[in-house]
């Protein structure tokens, strides 16, 4: 049957069309912007402390036990973030042995390497520690800020504008921080970030993951 | 004049000196005494079993971050740490594999593929039974002395552990000749010290210790 679809011009041309007609379709729905019918207003300061999500803003030694897989790779230990001053972090990871596997600093969204073992010290995985801890800290810059509200599913969104990229920070109503951070870059889901389990004011659980690339980060609050 | 200035000159570089040893310690000449010692304590030593307690020093932290934990060493090659503070991790060394228990979660890695973890290995076997210091190949050791204790300082040879870690020290109890502390000091000088506590010797272990279920 299959031999003979393809080997008859007209039946073929009937299948093809129809499997692109659905590929467009999965294509436009997976794509699709949640947040793109929601009505939004911008704020006219550009200042993120707008946002109600302190993770930035504790200038305590801050410890989460890690556990990150990258490919096949899997590695974790200890998440070490301390606010060094305003616009700036450092964050180490370190095995349970203590040996560290990078120390990072988050200086204005940009991340310096103060070390980092050769395994992962390359352009593109430091570009990638970048956008994440500039996620996870607030830190990336933009060019406007908006309030959105979903009455539908009772969330109250702040979107980051920078270029083709809006970085969404989501609070549902019952909770009293950010719940959820999706990075898009032309409609596509880039990174998500789920936090949950709050505990003085710091996420108790962290799940990062990137859809263009196979990685995930998992953080869980120590102190 | 002159003379102040050798005044000054002398005491910049006693500074340096102190600064660079381990404060009460001094060389020593002869180290084929306290080699032969070690030697002879590692050959005596079937298990080691102890608690201890882990501190790490990040430059940019005030205060060192702890963990604790007990661990057990049968010879000649299986080892287990067992975590229990800030939270549960156990990694066990035997001949051939690595065993990891996270918080519930079992791996196993294969020491044999893995250069990286057979030198890990290596490591902590060779420096709980303060045998280290054997592997010319890949240390240079020096040999110091306090009133209580004996120091050995590791300087790594080799160009993968060198890229991590400048020294390691290792510190022996002259009671009993055990090591009672570990000092891990990176090329950063940020450093890992961990102190072994209530420690054990000969005493019967489980094997089933060894194992990860």
């Amino acid at each position: 049957m299959i031999y003979y679809a393809f080997h008859n011009p007209k039946i073929k041309n009937r299948y093809s069309l129809r499997i692109l007609v659905l590929i467009i379709l999965l294509f436009i729905a997976g794509c699709s912007n949640p947040y793109k019918k929601l009505t939004k207003v911008e704020n006219p300061e550009k200042d993120t402390r707008i946002i109600p999500y302190s993770l930035p803003l504790s200038d305590k030694t801050i410890i989460y036990k890690a556990d990150i897989t990258f490919y096949k790779n899997n590695f974790g230990g200890l998440l070490v973030i301390k606010k060094i001053e305003e616009k700036k972090f450092r964050i180490a990871l370190t095995t349970q042995f203590g040996l560290k596997i990078f120390d990072f600093e988050l200086n204005h969204g940009k991340l310096n390497v103060v070390f980092c073992i050769d395994q992962l010290n390359k352009e593109l995985i430091i570009k990638t520690f970048e956008e994440d801890f500039n996620l996870l800290l607030l830190q990336q810059d933009f060019e406007k800020i908006f309030k959105l509200k979903n009455t539908e599913l009772n969330q109250r969104i702040w979107q980051l504008n920078s270029g083709k990229t809006s970085t969404y920070y989501i609070q549902n109503n019952e909770s009293t921080s950010i719940d959820y951070i999706s990075k898009r870059k032309r409609n596509s889901e880039k990174i998500s970030v789920g936090l949950r389990n709050y505990k003085n004011d710091l996420p108790g659980e962290i799940n990062l993951q990137h859809h263009n690339i196979k990685l995930k980060m998992n953080l869980k609050l120590i102190q | 004049m002159n003379k102040s200035i050798f005044l000054i000159i002398f005491f910049l570089f006693t500074i340096l000196i102190t600064v660079a040893q381990e404060k009460g310690f001094k060389p020593i000449e002869n180290s084929t005494e306290l080699r032969n010692d070690l030697n002879a304590l590692t050959a005596n030593s079937s298990t080691i079993q102890s608690d201890f307690v882990q501190e790490k020093h990040l430059s940019f932290l005030s205060e060192n971050i702890i963990s604790k934990g007990k661990f057990a060493f049968k010879n000649p090659d299986l080892l287990r740490w067992e975590y229990t503070e800030p939270f549960n991790y156990i990694i066990v060394f035997n001949d051939k594999s690595i065993l990891i228990n996270d918080d519930g979660k079992i791996s196993s890695f294969d020491t044999q593929s893995n250069k990286m973890f057979s030198e890990i290995n290596n490591m902590m076997v060779g420096t709980i039974q303060g045998s280290l210091f054997n592997d010319s190949e890949r240390f240079n050791v020096k040999y110091f002395e306090s009133e209580k204790q004996y120091l050995l300082e590791l300087e790594p040879k080799m160009a993968e552990m060198k890229s991590m870690l400048k020294t390691i020290k290792i510190f022996i109890d002259k009671t009993d000749n055990s090591v009672a502390s570990i000092k891990m000091i990176e090329t950063s000088e940020d450093y890992t010290k961990i102190n072994f506590l209530n420690r054990k010797l000969n005493q019967p272990i489980d094997i089933t210790k060894f194992q990860l279920q």
